[in-house]
């Protein structure tokens, strides 16, 4: 619908994400973590009896919000994502390379107990300095595994 | 207060995916150019995220204000382990390769990108894996969900 601009600039966006994790503190004195929402799904759908059933609603709403600003921008519109690698890659191998990337995020991030989020975000707010190490780590390998990613691919990602 | 919750989750859930696809932090080509050091807006935004609330919880905190539903506000602040330091490695390397994160690859999939559901089944089978390979809770979560009270180690 074009409500939106093609991108809401990083300092509006990033005060808003600052304002959630501030609110989400006090009404629930939680952080606003998203790999522990994946967490308490899966128990959630596992009908396991110490789940977080909030959580599961928080995971919902993640995709609630974003279909709301996809229509407020650009609109809704069915395709693969991905275009820059589905430039390098056959769609087969994108698919692999998704997969094996996001099994080894989700390892990562339990192993650290949170993600870009919820250590990046919501616990280096917090000052804990398991978040702030955890965030440079992250932060680091990724540039550098980019780096290499650059480099295998003769420069086209 | 459970229902009441469960409605809060869903708005700030809501809130939250709106904010990172309107900033289009839910598209490859953002996160890969981020990552290459292309344009600093991701950068940028997580700092403003990060310079808004920061303070705003340090005074919330010494204010002792109680929140809605988890009692007295409270920060957790634990001490670097081996496993944040490795894990985050772990963590940096996929995120590089699969160009989205937990939260994004959900608003990914809700603004129609259909291969961000290969991003979600493997972040389920990441976690899960994780979670069988090693069979006790995991120790100083202070970015996913956390038990009330929360025990502050490094304070």
């Amino acid at each position: 619908m074009d409500v939106l601009p093609d991108r809401i600039a990083w300092y509006v966006a990033g005060p808003a994400l600052g304002l959630l994790v501030v609110g989400l503190f006090l009404v629930a004195n939680q952080p606003l973590g998203a790999s522990g929402a994946y967490v308490q799904t899966a128990k959630v759908i596992r009908r396991e009896p110490d789940a977080v059933v909030w959580r599961a609603w928080y995971f919902v709403g993640i995709f609630v919000g974003g279909l709301i600003a996809t229509i407020l921008g650009a609109g809704f519109e069915l395709r693969s994502g991905y275009d820059a690698l589905r430039v390098v890659w056959p769609l087969g191998v994108v698919i692999g390379v998704v997969a094996v990337g996001a099994v080894v995020m989700g390892y990562g991030a339990r192993m650290a107990g949170g993600c870009t989020s919820g250590h990046g975000i919501c616990g280096t707010a917090q000052r804990s300095p398991a978040s702030w190490v955890t965030t440079i780590s992250f932060m680091g390998t990724a540039v550098l595994v980019t780096f290499v990613l650059r480099l295998v691919t003769g420069g086209d990602l | 207060m459970n229902r009441r919750m469960n409605l809060w989750g869903l708005l700030f859930g809501a809130g939250f995916g709106f904010v990172l696809a309107g900033a289009q932090l839910h598209e490859y080509d953002t996160i890969h150019a981020m990552l290459r050091l292309d344009e600093p807006d991701v950068f940028l935004l997580m700092g403003a995220a990060i310079a808004t609330s920061l303070p705003l919880l340090w005074v919330l905190e010494r204010r002792r204000v109680r929140t809605l539903y988890g009692g007295t506000l409270t920060l957790s602040r634990s001490r670097p382990q081996r496993h944040h330091v490795v894990g985050g490695a772990l963590f940096g390397t996929g995120w590089a390769v699969a160009g989205t994160c937990p939260a994004p690859s959900l608003a990914m999939v809700s603004s129609g990108a259909v291969l961000g559901l290969v991003a979600i089944a493997g972040l389920f089978a990441g976690l899960h894996l994780r979670d069988v390979h090693v069979r006790r809770a995991p120790a100083d979560s202070d970015g996913e969900h956390r038990a009330l009270p929360v025990p502050v180690a490094a304070r």
